[in-house]
């Protein structure tokens, strides 16, 4: 565990790190990947990733100022403030989906493609996930003494961290594209959630953090079953659909 | 992957079946309950308890503020942040009085100048108490890697925010502040 790396003066939040890096490894990844597979404008994708991520920003700050708004009306300055503790996780998530449908509109890019383009990226993403709660402690486990077991927050623990960034890994390589592999549009994006929403059902079950309803069911796992139902009810219906064509090589000099 | 519609039939029912089972099997097997919850310094769990004594040295315990709202910030003299956010913590002291708001400013006294932190809290007029850990026993048991360090506190005595550097903006102050008075004792 490893939350803050102070180098002189500067105290840098290290999860916050983890995931920038995460997030800038892989859509550059996916940027390279995309003009190799050729089914989709590279360009295209980056802009995509970066408008959903810049709106996702400022619709999160715009949502925690809104529940105070005399406050901030106060001190304007602080809606541009680096804190991330002033953010609305909802309110990020709402805006990012939005402007990139929006943009996804505009440019008219084709759904299915676009999300298996930005699969590669989202793998990527799922990883440092699990490493940055790792660095933070965060979805920490349940008490229990294995020959595995981590020292956090005075008990030994399952290292859920761990659990969680393995699986990753594994949804990663089983998700990668692979040149000449010749499956139906928004096959690989759904196999992702697919994946993701099983392994999250599996991980949960070790986090000492669930929230519960009805008596013991962790929500989360609710959640990610529904998810996996939905995900696997429409990598039926693709699956019945023809791949998608790469776009013709650019011969021009 | 070669994977015919058909065969992803079984394929999905096989998984659906078994992530049902795998839910219902562990919400039978393993409540989560507290989840080993003993005190950390960490948002979601019990602030560690602790009795410090305060610059006119009088003991304060952590525990005579259950009930109430706390702001526990640690800070040191020779530290530039931490004095650039006191004026914030005072005028939050006057802005909220009367309401359940605690400030405590725990002085990481064992490593910093006495005389230098109360000449500080003097020549600032700081209201709230600003308590000594000679010892830095309180330090370690809340883990200060970094200054300032500041937790939000809620009623129940479980810490909801942790912020690690500073100087905070009077905007986060007052935003998390607000946000815990209004929880229902």
């Amino acid at each position: 565990m490893l939350p803050i790396l102070q180098i002189g003066p500067l105290a840098i939040q290290t999860p916050g790190l983890i995931l920038l890096l995460g997030l800038w490894f892989g859509l550059t990844l996916a940027e390279k990947l995309a003009q190799i597979d050729r089914r989709v404008d590279p360009n295209a994708i980056y802009n995509l990733a970066l408008t959903a991520l810049v709106a996702g920003v400022l619709g999160a700050r715009l949502f925690y100022a809104a529940r105070y708004p005399d406050i901030f009306l106060k001190d304007p300055v602080s809606l541009i403030s680096p804190n991330t503790a002033m953010l609305d996780a909802f309110g990020g998530l709402v805006t990012g989906v939005l402007a990139a449908l929006i943009y996804g509109q505009r440019r008219k890019l084709p759904l299915w493609p676009v999300l298996d383009a930005l699969t590669p990226a989202l793998s990527v993403l799922l990883i440092t996930v699990g490493l940055a709660h790792f660095a933070s402690g965060d979805a920490f486990g349940i008490p229990a003494r294995l020959p595995w077991s981590i020292r956090l927050w005075g008990e030994y623990r399952h290292p859920t961290q761990l659990y969680e960034t393995l699986l990753a890994a594994g949804i990663a390589v089983l998700v990668w594209p692979r040149r000449h592999a010749e499956q139906p549009a928004g096959l690989r994006f759904l196999t992702f959630v697919a994946l993701g929403a099983f392994a999250r059902i599996v991980v949960e079950s070790f986090r000492a953090d669930s929230t519960l309803i009805f008596g013991s069911l962790r929500s989360a796992q609710v959640i990610a079953w529904g998810l996996l139902a939905f995900s696997m009810q429409l990598i039926a219906s693709r699956l019945k659909q023809q791949p998608t064509a790469q776009i013709p090589e650019d011969k021009s000099p | 992957m070669p994977l015919s519609s058909r065969n992803f039939k079984w394929v999905q029912i096989a998984m659906l079946v078994f992530a049902a089972a795998w839910i219902a099997g562990t919400a039978w097997l393993a409540t989560p309950g507290e989840g080993g919850r003993s005190p950390s310094p960490r948002a979601g769990f019990p602030a560690p308890a602790f009795t410090l004594t305060n610059l006119e040295g009088d003991p304060i315990n952590l525990s005579d503020y259950q009930g109430k709202v706390v702001l526990l910030n640690f800070w040191a003299a020779w530290c530039p942040p931490c004095k650039a956010e006191m004026p914030a913590f005072e005028a939050l002291q006057q802005a909220y009085q009367g309401d359940d708001l605690v400030i405590l400013a725990v002085n990481t006294t064992y490593q910093d100048d006495l005389s230098a932190a109360q000449a500080f809290v003097d020549e600032n007029n700081l209201s709230f108490p600003v308590l000594l850990d000679m010892d830095g026993k309180v330090s370690n048991a809340y883990q200060i890697l970094a200054m300032p360090s500041t937790f939000f506190i809620d009623r129940d005595g479980i810490i909801q925010q942790v912020i690690i550097g500073g100087p905070m903006s009077e905007t986060l102050i007052q935003t998390q502040v607000r946000k815990l008075l209004a929880e229902v004792p």
